[in-house]
């Protein structure tokens, strides 16, 4: 009788939770949880991880708790490609969401393309990626990397009066997806697609060469395994350029580099990174050295961006009450777009009913600037390739120890007035 | 002038610090013919031992690496009874180690991970971004001072080998373990000591490297690659080798830095390792190998 009574208990058991299964939606990600891009790939499993809580803990989306699979893809392109198929073909995901990074989300793109999955895309800005005429992408950042240089143009323009403007500029950048093609804008260079050498754009002359900035050194370093920041520094810094262009792949890098001007002894007046807003960078560098470092980002604690969460008000202050109350840390950009990607993937679930992906694509190409999907990142539509319309960088700088925004003004309250010109690291 | 001087005392400073992550791995290799591609996951391991003394007490990288070297050394033990002491007489020892200690790295990585997250680390001591200037030329303090302390460890460890009792012990076993065994050299005692004296110069090297460089779990990937090239270069087994090559191969790499680009001074480490296979196999002071 005991027996029976188990068999029984177990069967009732283990169909309530097939049940269970048949009504959660599920979400895939794969993302680089070790391996060289770790630092990001952690932080945006954090902002996946907390929308996803939210999302249940508001009911869910069109009634069905969320079940976030997320996997480690080692950093390792191959890999990533394996686990969306693994994603679409064996987990039979609803959705998915994008991984971390250019390199990766590049040949992930295809994979995506090819099941017809809505493919949002937290990291991956390099043009390449939008210019392959895939349906269905949705960068969830501002513009693609190649046209950063404007917003960092526009900011010296703003803010720098035309007598004090740096003239010269050293412009070092790591040998990556992301790093390369921010500095063919700032240098005016072609974007070519080496697959069939078809020019994609050609951004002559350059955000640099427009804003009458002499371009006196340009260096590149390896994509991975390079330790010779010093030497790195000391050519920069016998450059004698008036701004330093250190356009660094990840925060690490962003440090290192740092570091290594400041022992040296390098004096610019304006010194822009590419990453370097996160709080890591901060307590490798300290306040000294980063005092006046500008940083572009798509995210700021402060911006009052309004969005929702399960149809309700969830402004990013909201966000980031809830990172800390979470995490018992401070969030930075890293965890914020993965957040708004999850935030775009239910708007798009809830606005199409439906989570048919082809629906969903329809949904999200039919926003408007009237009209938009709302995150903590603020407003999101998209142009024909997938790009967001009429968005701009955050400009920010490292003032006594907290990132201050000081570009674009007059567009959010609470902006600060720039610092310039750096006094030393 | 100056930027000859210059460059030249930059990849002498980066030299100094490779010269002690190397020489660790070098010395496994050289009495137990362990290649230990954990030795840069164990480095890394050193450097949170050092980068929490720092974060949480304030205690000086360089105060805190006798403490990181201990617990590395410690840790050495329980993995070289954990995972190689039953495996010493294999005839194909070498080669399991090599898969062995692949298995190691990725999980002292995940282990770095679960425990300290991803984020990367970097200690910072007011010496670790400042510098002595010289008229038109600077001497980095952060790296002067580690490699300072690399030099010192390696002179104790070569002085160590060469003059202490167990220092004969061990190279004895460097040199021929049956003889050695014979002789009544207990070589699996050796083998522990030497095991736990690499892993606890991972140790050391990590608390130095916490000011140099900033790290995290998945980093080792990028540091293994380099300290092959050094070991390799050296002679696999060989300190003296291990500290010519790092020297020799930073100075070159920083030369090539300035004067051809910073992407190829990466590649110089790797070039080297691709020649030397090529053209004298076992290093500038390994053993050549013998014929089967």
């Amino acid at each position: 009788m005991g027996k029976l009574k188990f068999v029984l208990a177990a069967t009732a058991a283990m169909l309530m939770s097939n049940a269970a299964y048949a009504e959660t939606l599920r979400i895939g990600a794969s993302l680089p949880i070790t391996g060289g891009l770790s630092v990001s790939g952690e932080k945006h499993k954090r902002g996946y991880e907390l929308c996803t809580k939210l999302i249940n803990e508001a009911g869910g989306i069109l009634g069905r708790q969320v079940e976030l699979i997320v996997s480690d893809n080692r950093s390792d392109p191959a890999t990533a490609i394996n686990q969306y198929e693994r994603f679409i073909n064996v987990d039979k995901v609803d959705a998915v969401y994008g991984t971390f990074s250019s390199r990766l989300t590049f040949p992930v793109g295809s994979v995506l393309s090819k099941y017809n999955m809505v493919h949002p895309i937290p990291s991956g800005g390099a043009l390449r990626i939008y210019a392959q005429g895939f349906k269905n992408m949705f960068y969830f950042q501002v513009n693609a990397a190649e046209y950063t240089g404007k917003d960092v143009v526009g900011m010296i323009k703003a803010l720098i009066p035309a007598d004090q403007a740096p003239k010269s500029v050293a412009i070092v950048h790591a040998d990556d997806f992301f790093a390369n093609a921010i500095a063919a804008g700032l240098l005016g260079q072609k974007v070519i697609d080496p697959a069939n050498d078809k020019q994609i754009a050609d951004l002559a002359p350059g955000y640099l060469a427009d804003a009458g900035i002499k371009v006196v050194m340009e260096e590149k370093w390896p994509e991975e395994g390079f330790n010779d920041w010093l030497n790195l520094a000391n050519s920069i810094k016998r450059s004698d350029a008036e701004m330093i262009i250190g356009l660094t792949a990840s925060a690490e890098e962003a440090v290192q580099l740092t570091r290594s001007l400041k022992t040296v002894g390098a004096t610019p007046k304006l010194v822009y990174l590419s990453q370097g807003a996160q709080t890591e960078y901060i307590e490798g560098v300290g306040k000294e050295a980063a005092e006046g470092v500008v940083i572009h980002t798509t995210w700021h604690k402060d911006v009052p961006f309004e969005s929702t969460i399960a149809g309700k008000p969830f402004n990013n202050a909201d966000f980031v009450k809830a990172f800390e109350a979470e995490y018992s840390a401070e969030p930075d950009e890293d965890s914020a777009i993965p957040f708004a990607v999850c935030q775009g993937i239910e708007q798009a679930i809830i606005g199409a009913g439906t989570t048919d992906n082809a629906k969903m694509g329809e949904w999200l190409n039919a926003r408007t600037k009237d009209d938009p999907v709302r995150t903590v990142l603020g407003r999101f539509s998209w142009d024909d390739i997938g790009l967001p319309e009429s968005k701009s960088h955050i400009m920010t700088q490292w003032q006594d120890g907290q990132m201050r925004f000081v570009y674009p003004t007059g567009e959010f309250e609470g902006i600060s007035p720039m610092a310039y010109p750096k006094a030393g690291f | 002038m100056s930027e000859i001087i210059q460059v030249t005392i930059l990849g002498l400073a980066l030299g100094g610090v490779i010269a002690l992550m190397g020489s660790g791995l070098s010395l496994v290799f050289g009495v137990m013919r362990i290649v230990n591609l954990a030795h840069p996951s164990l480095i890394i391991a050193g450097a949170y031992v050092t980068y929490w003394g720092f974060k949480l007490w304030g205690v000086d990288p360089i105060v805190m690496l006798p403490v990181a070297s201990l617990i590395m050394a410690a840790i050495g033990v329980l993995i070289y009874r954990l995972m190689f002491a039953r495996e010493a007489k294999s005839a194909r020892y070498s080669e399991m180690t090599v898969l062995l200690t692949f298995a190691l790295a990725m999980m002292v990585e995940g282990l770095l991970g679960g425990l300290f997250t991803n984020t990367q680390r970097v200690t910072s001591p007011d010496y670790a971004t400042a510098a002595f200037f010289i008229g038109d030329v600077f001497v980095p303090k952060g790296q002067l001072y580690a490699g300072i302390v690399s030099i010192v460890i390696i002179a104790s460890l070569s002085l160590f080998l060469k003059y202490s009792r167990l220092g004969y012990a061990i190279r004895a076993t460097t040199q021929n373990r049956d003889a050695a065994e014979l002789l009544g050299v207990n070589v699996n005692f050796i083998s522990v000591l030497a095991f736990a004296i690499g892993i606890g110069l991972a140790g050391a090297a990590g608390s130095l490297v916490s000011f140099v460089f900033s790290f995290f779990p998945a980093k080792q990937w990028e540091w293994i690659a380099m300290l092959m090239s050094v070991v390799v270069l050296g002679g696999m087994g060989s300190i003296l080798g291990t500290v010519i090559a790092a020297f020799s191969l930073s100075i070159i790499a920083a030369f090539v830095g300035t004067w051809v680009g910073a992407t190829w001074s990466t590649m110089t480490f790797f070039l080297a390792l691709f020649v030397i296979l090529l053209v004298r196999p076992q290093g500038l002071f390994g053993e050549k190998p013998e014929l089967a």
